[in-house]
């Protein structure tokens, strides 16, 4: 295989590898906070801001595999 | 100096919500208004323009273009200078679009401050509403409802670091002329690695600022293991906690930068495919998910300021209360 083609090939399965986990994450995640405000409407602001910072977090994740993609393309 | 109206805004901000300016009788003013028609007008006048905007930016990506040029998505994040000044020693100071940008994005933020502080009214107008519902947001919603304590003192920085990036990521959808060959284009400078790691820095060292100045450098140093562990647990707890708080400057940067950067590159994907198929089928339903695209990405521009503001104040919260 050509190492043009290997890195490609890297970067699509990184990205699409990585963004497995955070996908299943954030569908629990949110789900999760949904759940909650449906329950509890009167805590649904803090309930919104708890749910948003576990986004950034869980996100960050995919990000990762997004930079990692990039770096195998243009640097690598 | 987004801090600029911010003295005054208080007793104005509870205004717009009409069940809240009901329970004061000091501001009749507004229940006077007819609240629902008005709304609706503004926000599909709102919608309209932007889907204006939208129209026109994609004529415009697809009439000067040859296919060659636009299908260069990567083309966007390069940077040359536009003002060539030396280098001195291993830093280059060229002036080049990132730093453009960063300018329109303090000219604007001081714009606002000076436009709004000048012009408070005890009713607020479109303009007013929307800087005092968003600092409303960074007040409460993030240094007041995350920091237990210390919001007061840190909700500048909060604040600011809020407005800045918000500002900084929605100018990145506006198309301006800094493109190659004066062309219109997108870029944002918060998708620029540089930056958003300097901001991360910020962070970083108010942080430890934070916490040395609240504890002490000892016991702050000592408040990252906990205290009833065996020493050996103890320093490999600590080792631990240092990597962790390292491993923040990383993802907080790497998380604003790449979230920019993938927004921007899908954008330019979904505006350069049609000219890739070479199909006017394919073209019209693209402009649609282009404009989804779009509506999202200032959705994302909003959320990712947010969680930048909230994680710092977080941060920030968490070395104040340490050590206890």
């Amino acid at each position: 295989m050509e190492a043009d083609a290997a890195k490609l090939l890297g970067a699509g399965l990184a990205m699409g590898l990585g963004a497995i986990g955070p996908g299943i994450g954030l569908g629990t995640l949110i789900g999760k906070a949904i759940e909650g405000i449906a329950r509890q409407p009167e805590v649904a602001g803090e309930l919104r801001t708890s749910m948003f910072i576990g986004i950034g977090v869980t996100e960050a994740v995919a990000l990762y595999a997004f930079v990692i993609a990039l770096i195998l393309i243009f640097v690598a | 100096m987004s801090l600029q109206p911010s003295d005054t805004a208080p007793p104005a901000a509870s205004d717009p919500t009409p069940d809240r300016s009901s329970a004061e009788p000091s501001h009749p003013a507004p229940e006077a208004r007819p609240e629902v028609p008005v709304k609706k007008t503004r926000r599909s006048g709102c919608l309209a323009w932007l889907l204006l905007v939208i129209a026109v930016f994609v004529g415009l990506m697809l009439i000067p273009g040859g296919e060659e040029e636009v299908a260069e998505v990567a083309g966007e994040f390069e940077l040359h200078p536009i003002i060539e000044i030396p280098a001195i020693g291993p830093i280059d100071l060229s002036i080049t679009k990132a730093v453009i940008y960063l300018w329109i994005t303090v000219a604007i933020i001081v714009a606002i401050s000076i436009v709004i502080a000048r012009t408070l009214k005890p009713v607020p107008g479109k303009l007013q509403t929307i800087i005092e519902s968003l600092y409303e947001l960074a007040r409460d919603g993030i240094a007041g409802s995350v920091m237990k304590q210390g919001a007061e003192r840190w909700f500048p920085f909060i604040g600011g670091l809020f407005f800045y990036i918000l500002i900084s990521n929605l100018i990145g959808l506006i198309p301006l002329p800094f493109g190659e060959h004066e062309q219109l284009a997108f870029y944002a400078a918060t998708g620029n690695l540089n930056v958003t790691i300097v901001l991360a820095v910020f962070t970083f060292v108010f942080t430890q600022y934070a916490g040395v100045k609240a504890h002490g450098l000892f016991r702050y140093m000592r408040s990252w293991a906990p205290s009833g562990a065996p020493p050996v647990l103890k320093q490999f707890i600590w080792g631990i906690h240092v990597i962790s708080e390292i491993f923040r400057l990383v993802s907080l940067s790497v998380r604003l930068f790449a979230n920019m950067v993938a927004g921007h590159a899908i954008l330019a994907v979904f505006f350069a495919m049609a000219l890739i198929f070479q199909s006017y089928a394919i073209a019209v339903v693209l402009q649609g998910g282009s404009v989804a695209i779009y509506l999202f990405e200032i959705f994302i521009a909003f959320i990712q300021a947010f969680i930048f503001a909230v994680l710092s104040a977080v941060y920030i919260g968490g070395a104040l209360e340490e050590g206890h």
